[in-house]
């Protein structure tokens, strides 16, 4: 097991720090950087993963004097510019997602129960949820991945994209209505379910 | 149904852990100097990188950089052979034990061959009395090879230990006793077991006989540990490599994957000084030539007590020579 310090100051602490020691910096990229990479990965692969979290952190650097310290976590700050830098990669990910839909992706580690319990394959639901994936509008897509795939409540996708919190449920619920639909599923009972 | 747990799954799915070559993109943070970038090193199974954990430390953010000698050196015979030269000192800037100066208590030369295979580290004593050559303004003289860095710094010793034995120095580090500490805490802890019980006042190290877990403090201490069996050196030496040994098995078992390889420099990193070429993308690619490595031999410099002073050493020849040769 890796030690961690015994104390694990605020990122808020750290990046306030950084405007007069700018190596402070750099306990943010240890603290983040595998898990912007592994939301990078899910969205454009692995190939541009690396390059777009230094750019994230080499942003988020420049700017480290305009964060508001008020927020402790910097997750939803760095999620915010990442996303940005992800949207320059709008082909790539559409085509990405188009790719998915043709080919299966490799075989991922899940129990044979966790399967029985989902009640579907999820397996096999890939291609309608990359299909469904690839259509939706970018600003939605933003919204469901983020809390898909980047682990942020409402609250922090909201602070991420610097939108209101109402926005990111009404954007949340189109992209679920549009997921469950290309899942062959209409009930409408489940959209108002947040 | 539901879609949110289809699309996490989906997620999981596509997902790649990240690999050691991200710990490159802190280095565009911390500003330093771009590298060219090789292909096909996206490292697996960096198991290796513990194999020469005393190595692997000195990467990412380093406390500074050491400037190597000028001057004439020896020349590099064996291409892909790699020195890298190892010092442990005793300074302890800013804290309450401060003392003028520091000393290279350790010194370990660690030869990585050109196939990485057998790795040797030579410990050289601290108390051989060599021929010290001229640095910067201080004149050539005989002395402690120890004392070399006190005058000149590692630069110094470097320069020492090439002109003495012809070998090229191709990378340094310094461990100072906070960065000991850290790497020490930093694998978790480090097992040793002695015969006999120790309750010494000068390196503050109480340990009952047997085995122990020691932390970063305590393996401190007990590197510095000399009243123990017969309060010399070379015993000291012999524990050292007994305990440096013990901290390359674990950090072999512990760096098992890529993140906690790069956490771990992480953490250690920023406390230890190398020269300016030895950064991450050297460590990566020089941990990665390590894979199938088995842990280092340890060696000791060949040696007789010194005529003028049997506290001291003097080199061993041709012993010494025919040692050092073979790193060449």
């Amino acid at each position: 097991m890796i030690t961690q310090p015994a104390t694990r100051g605020a990122d808020a602490d750290l990046v306030s720090a950084s405007w007069t020691e700018p190596e402070a910096f750099a306990e943010l990229f240890d603290r983040y950087s595998a898990m912007l990479y592994r939301y990078v990965s899910k969205r454009l692969g692995p190939e541009p993963a690396e390059d777009l979290v230094g750019e994230t952190f080499l942003v988020a650097f420049s700017r480290r004097r305009s964060y508001d310290l008020a927020y402790a976590d910097a997750r939803p700050w760095l999620f915010g510019i990442l996303t940005k830098l992800i949207s320059r990669h709008r082909r790539t990910e559409a085509a990405r997602y188009r790719a998915l839909l043709r080919a299966p992706v490799e075989d991922h580690v899940d129990s044979p129960a966790d399967r029985v319990a989902a009640g579907v394959s999820a397996q096999a639901a890939r291609p309608e949820l990359a299909g469904a994936l690839a259509a939706l509008p970018a600003r939605d897509r933003d919204v469901l991945l983020l809390i898909a795939w980047g682990d942020l409540t409402y609250e922090e996708t909201a602070q991420a994209l610097d939108i209101p919190v109402g926005t990111v449920r009404s954007r949340l619920n189109r992209g679920r209505r549009k997921v469950r639909a290309a899942l062959g599923d209409t009930n409408p009972l489940l959209d108002e379910e947040a | 149904m539901d879609d949110m747990k289809l699309l996490r799954d989906f997620g999981a799915a596509l997902e790649h852990e990240p690999p050691a070559t991200l710990a490159r993109q802190r280095n565009r943070l911390t500003g330093a100097r771009p590298r060219r970038r090789r292909v096909g090193l996206l490292v697996t199974g960096l198991a290796a990188v513990a194999t020469a954990a005393a190595v692997a430390v000195p990467t990412l953010v380093l406390r500074g950089s050491v400037a190597p000698p000028t001057g004439a050196r020896p020349a590099k015979v064996v291409t892909g052979a790699l020195n890298v030269l190892l010092v442990g000192t005793d300074s302890e800037v800013g804290s309450k034990r401060f003392r003028k100066g520091a000393r290279t208590d350790t010194i370990l030369l660690v030869h990585l061959p050109a196939d990485r295979k057998e790795i040797t580290a030579v410990n050289i004593p601290r108390d051989s009395i060599v021929q010290i050559p001229r640095c910067g303004s201080v004149p050539a003289r005989k002395s402690m090879i120890n004392s070399a860095f006190d005058q000149g710094g590692l630069t110094c010793t470097v320069k020492t230990i090439e002109t003495l034995t012809d070998v090229r120095i191709d990378h340094m580090v310094e461990v100072d006793f906070l960065a000991f500490k850290e790497v020490v805490n930093a694998l978790g802890g480090v097992q040793v077991t002695m015969k006999q019980p120790v309750n010494d006042p000068k390196s503050k190290l109480r340990l009952p006989a047997g085995t122990s877990i020691l932390n970063g403090e305590q393996a401190l201490g007990y590197m510095r540990l000399r009243n123990y069996g017969d309060g010399s050196d070379m015993q000291r030496i012999k524990r050292q490599q007994v305990l440096l040994r013990a901290m390359m098995a674990k950090a072999k078992k512990m760096l098992t994957d890529p993140g906690k390889v790069s956490a771990f420099l992480g953490v250690v990193g920023k406390s230890i000084k190398a020269d300016e070429d030895f950064d991450m993308e050297t460590m990566v690619d020089l941990a990665t030539s390590l894979n199938d490595s088995r842990l280092p031999t340890f060696l000791t410099v060949p040696w007789v007590p010194s005529p003028d002073d049997p506290h001291r050493v003097v080199w061993k020849q041709p012993d010494a020579e025919q040692l050092f040769a073979r790193f060449r």
